[in-house]
């Protein structure tokens, strides 16, 4: 791995990805007042906690995580591809981006009808918080892949180049940053 | 559009290859019942994983300092409004 550290300026023509590292600092305030709340409410209600916990499960939820990690890593090999020129390569990527997305959507909603199931809503006291952290999460995972089926659709009309992938790259930084808010997540809500 | 950082790439595959067994191993420490060794390991690995992606996946260890700040900007923000909200969260929950 290089060691290159790069002091340059950002150049003019990266504003629009400025504009997405300054929306990710917002989202870290976001999602660090989300998950404070989610780890208040748990301890207030310890015991409840504990209950709650035994109806999670972590072989779907790791499952889940391995679903959102691989998808970051297709989203890498979807800007790479581009930035060698390779259309087909980012059309392809994407796809599975996409895909993938779908399937933790998927796996999200089995645990919340699971959950529902057993009698744990959002008028519980621990329900509630559970539900709005995972629930602004899976939003976020939603509006990826919509935001990638448009890149896709896009590509169609107008294709990225080489030279101009810079909403390939853009896409990319919201969509790790997902995955890390769910890293985060899935350590603190369901591993701890 | 930052062609030269871009270019300048890291082994993606292998940082995959880390997260992915870094997950499996947070999965199994999950099941240890010492909360003493638990707590801290699942915390550091949580914690490599994300600076792994923030590095790599994303580039800050390649692309300009600006974005790495940028982002710095919103975890010192969130520092404040963690510490009020620790404060006031218990203090809240005990009218209730």
């Amino acid at each position: 791995m290089s060691e290159v550290i790069n002091t340059a300026p950002v150049s003019q023509d990266d504003n629009t990805k400025v504009g997405m590292w300054v929306f990710l600092g917002g989202e870290v305030v976001f999602f660090a007042a989300l998950i404070l709340i989610f780890l208040l409410s748990r301890l207030v209600h310890a015991d409840y906690s504990a209950q709650f916990r035994s109806h999670l499960s972590i072989p779907i939820i790791a499952l889940n995580t391995f679903i959102l990690v691989t998808s970051s890593y297709f989203i890498v090999r979807a800007l790479e591809a581009i930035s060698h020129g390779e259309g087909k390569g980012l059309r392809n990527n994407l796809f599975v981006v996409i895909v993938l997305g779908l399937m933790f959507l998927s796996g999200q909603a089995f645990e919340w009808t699971s959950l529902f199931k057993e009698g744990v809503t959002f008028s519980t006291a621990f329900g509630m918080p559970f539900f709005t952290v995972t629930g602004i999460h899976g939003t976020h995972v939603f509006v990826g892949v919509l935001w990638a089926i448009y890149l896709l659709v896009s590509h169609r009309r107008i294709p990225y180049t080489q030279e101009n992938h810079l909403g390939i790259e853009n896409f990319g930084l919201y969509w790790h940053f997902v995955d890390i808010v769910w890293i985060v997540l899935f350590t603190l809500i369901y591993l701890i | 559009m930052s062609h030269e950082t871009t270019q300048r790439r890291a082994n993606y595959l292998g940082i995959f290859i880390i997260l992915i067994v870094l997950t499996l191993v947070e999965t199994l420490v999950s099941y240890v019942q010492q909360e003493a060794i638990k707590f801290p390991v699942l915390v550091v690995l949580s914690v490599i994983k994300a600076v792994l992606v923030l590095l790599y996946f994303m580039h800050l260890k390649f692309d300009s300092r600006v974005y790495t700040y940028l982002f710095i900007a919103g975890c010192v923000l969130a520092i404040p409004l963690i510490l009020v909200m620790t404060i006031v969260m218990p203090v809240i929950a005990r009218y209730h």
